[in-house]
């Protein structure tokens, strides 16, 4: 029973950090269609600066992204003003292209400027658990979880409550409707650009501590979190929560009571299931060009 | 924004024909030129003049860049001291390294291109058994002698090649059989009772678990846990939590790296540490590997390994200076392993005294090279008769404790302390 209870929190733990990381892919989606495939690399890059700053200066990695957020923002921000908003109104394999070539950029730039080593940051708390009765809790992932359940709090206020959030809503959902009643397409989409990108702030300080890094590690996320997005639904933030839960849910308790060796395949034959069922994944939105 | 008139495709434009006409001309004449400079010399001078290249395509990128990285240091660091002395058979030595991105096709596609192409006059190999499964191959077909730095799975071996030279002391199976020796020189209450086996999926890391499982098996240790695991795994507290309920006094993990250092964590935050606990590779990386579990968690952690920094190896001492001076670091085992396949190379053409593939092929068959991981000889499959040896953290430091003969301390921590 402890061994259940166990699994089920380190699979919650884990998920909520997959679903602040997943959170900013699935943002920019749904305003803009496109696929950020960069958003690996974002993660990737914050993790190093964050390594860096702890490294250096000795502040703790989750407390760095009060730095490492308002510069993602900016990249965000001036990626979409110099390169996203020039492939506006191509397909949308042209953003898959461009973002991946961002991302290669990324890993290369920060193979020449840190090496290609694995790097970890290690505060005081990074292997020690919290512990209620017999089960443990790990405090990074802890911390990760609580800092996600914030980002994701605030991020579901802006949306909702927000007349910027109304906006970035209403382009997301009739584009011409929203530019008619005076919001400004550009404008709203640079915005939420660099706030999906801006997520990738606390979500890299987060890795930097949790697993081992290097310049290359960025494929490994990205795929991660694509499918997290398409198992909960492109665009929509509670299926990228929804996703992200699954997602951990299904490797511990399989490492636990199936074998290790499946526990990465078991969420991908789930993916295959739901869309089977749901082929607009779990929360997402049929569209009306769907439907035609 | 203003709709702007595409613009027509450069070779479209009449205007460009001109200078793209006179590029290709230049091309053809740059590809005829250079066909001529490749064609053998007759005469010794040019021989002389000429530096002998050596083809390389290493995972410089991708997956296995960190790896791949090291063992250009190493073939660098070679080229370097080799040259400073004035080369091989009295001409420059020349490396032309190209980065195949840890991808099987691509590197098939760079030794074809490195043989074909661009006329190398020697190989080296490439870094992992993924990749240098495929590029032996490549080799084998030309006739050219390939020396590996890695790539110690069994399938290497199974192929007959005779052109494949595997330039480490022992294959993967092998590799633990040093582990197992220690154990086995344990008085029996010393001795694990039970053991658990997680291993990453890899040919160069399941292979070292499963022989030791088998031999410790057969010893009467009992496996309460055996299990493999994709590289993609990052998430390692579910067999943390798993490990802390079977409680096994062994835990031998086949890590490559980042799995090594989330098992460790895992078990520190689960609150488990076992008696003994054994790695493949993930703690012969250094500072890496410290960094990454804690310096205070590295202590009785075992490992094998094909070299290590204090040996009193050929051109070692030289080695590791030349490292610590161009990196400001220990030097990894996997830049040795490189630096160890160029002197193979190197003792076999000043041996033959040409550079003849099939002579060189059968120099290396029958002789013993004294290489910086030491003595190194092999079957007639390439595969090589030597052993590993024997690591363990202690202190912060990395102790070589067996086999006795090469060990570097007589001290070996065991039990494992808790963590710290």
């Amino acid at each position: 029973m402890a061994h259940l209870v166990q699994a089920i929190a380190l699979g919650l733990l884990i998920g909520g950090v997959y679903a602040l990381m997943a959170s900013g892919l699935t943002l920019i989606f749904g305003v803009m269609q496109i696929i950020n495939v960069a958003q690996g690399a974002f993660l990737v890059l914050v993790a190093m600066v964050t390594w860096w700053l702890w490294n250096r200066t000795g502040i703790d990695p989750i407390v760095a992204s009060l730095v490492t957020t308002p510069m993602m923002f900016g990249l965000g921000w001036l990626t979409f003003r110099l390169l996203i908003s020039r492939i506006r109104g191509s397909s949308p394999s042209m953003s898959v292209l461009l973002t991946f070539g961002l991302a290669l950029v990324i890993e290369g730039v920060l193979n020449l400027t840190a090496g290609n080593k694995f790097k970890s940051a290690t505060p005081a708390y990074f292997e020690e658990s919290f512990r209620v009765a017999s089960i443990s809790f790990p405090k990074a992932q802890v911390f990760g979880f609580v800092a996600a359940v914030g980002v994701l709090g605030v991020l579901y206020y802006v949306l909702n409550r927000t007349w910027t959030g109304r906006a970035i809503r209403a382009a997301t959902q009739n584009p011409a409707g929203a530019a008619l009643v005076g919001v400004s397409a550009a404008g709203t989409a640079a915005l939420a650009f660099a706030i999906g990108s801006a997520t990738a702030g606390v979500g890299g300080s987060i890795l930097s501590v949790l697993y081992p890094f290097f310049p290359a590690s960025h494929y490994e996320w990205i795929s991660r979190l694509l499918g997290i997005v398409v198992l909960g639904g492109l665009g929509s933030l509670p299926g990228a929560v929804a996703g992200a839960v699954i997602l951990g849910l299904a490797e511990t308790l399989t490492a636990t009571y199936g074998s290790l060796g499946w526990s990465t395949l078991v969420f991908y034959l789930v993916i295959m299931a739901v869309l089977l069922v749901r082929p607009q994944g779990l929360f997402g939105a049929r569209l009306r060009e769907d439907a035609a | 924004m203003t709709a702007q008139p595409p613009r027509p495709p450069a070779s479209q434009s009449p205007r460009a024909r001109g200078p793209i006409l006179a590029m290709a001309l230049a091309l053809v004449a740059a590809l005829a030129l250079s066909a001529c400079g490749q064609r053998p010399s007759e005469t010794a001078a040019g021989e002389v003049t000429r530096p002998i290249v050596i083809g390389v395509s290493l995972p410089l990128t991708g997956d296995f860049a960190q790896p791949g990285s090291e063992a250009k240091r190493g073939y660098e660091i070679w080229r370097d001291m080799v040259n400073a002395k004035g080369g091989v058979l009295g001409r420059q030595v020349e490396l032309k390294i190209v980065d195949d991105a840890s991808s099987q096709d691509t590197v098939v596609a760079d030794y074809t291109k490195l043989i074909t192409q661009d006329k190398v006059d020697l190989l080296l190999g490439t870094f992992s058994s993924l990749l240098n499964y495929p590029a032996s191959a490549v080799a084998e077909k030309n006739r050219m002698v390939f020396v590996e730095p890695a790539g110690g799975a069994p399938d290497m071996f199974t192929r007959s090649f005779t052109y494949l030279f595997f330039a480490q002391p022992a294959t993967a199976p092998r590799q633990a059989d040093v582990f197992v020796n220690w154990i086995k020189s344990l008085p029996a209450d010393e001795r694990p009772t039970t053991a658990a086996y997680p291993s990453q999926d890899d040919p160069f890391a399941h292979p070292v678990i499963k022989s030791m499982q088998e031999q410790l098996e057969a010893l009467g240790v009992e496996t309460v846990y055996s299990e493999l695991y994709p590289a993609d795994t990052t998430n390692f507290q579910s067999v943390a939590s798993t490990l802390a309920s079977k409680k096994p006094d062994l835990v031998a993990q086949g890590a490559v790296f980042e799995d090594g250092v989330g098992l460790v964590r895992s078990l520190k935050q689960l609150g488990f540490s076992p008696k003994m606990l054994f790695q493949t590779s993930a703690p012969s990386n250094s500072s890496q590997y410290s960094d990454g579990v804690g310096v205070a968690n590295t202590e009785g952690v075992f490992y094998t390994v094909s070299w290590n920094e204090k040996a009193t190896t050929p051109l070692n001492a030289e080695f590791v200076a030349a490292y610590r001076k161009a990196y400001g670091a220990a030097p990894a085992e996997d830049a040795a392993d490189a630096f160890a396949a160029a002197q193979v190379l190197q003792a076999a053409v000043e041996a033959v005294g040409a550079i003849d593939q099939d002579k060189l092929r059968d120099w290396l068959h029958a002789n013993t090279v004294r290489t910086l991981l030491g003595p190194l000889s092999w079957a007639a499959n390439g595969e090589p008769k030597g052993s590993f040896l024997l690591a363990q953290w202690q202190s912060g430091q990395v102790e070589v404790v067996g086999p006795p003969e090469l060990a570097t301390t007589k001290t070996v921590v065991n039990p494992k302390p808790g963590w710290k």
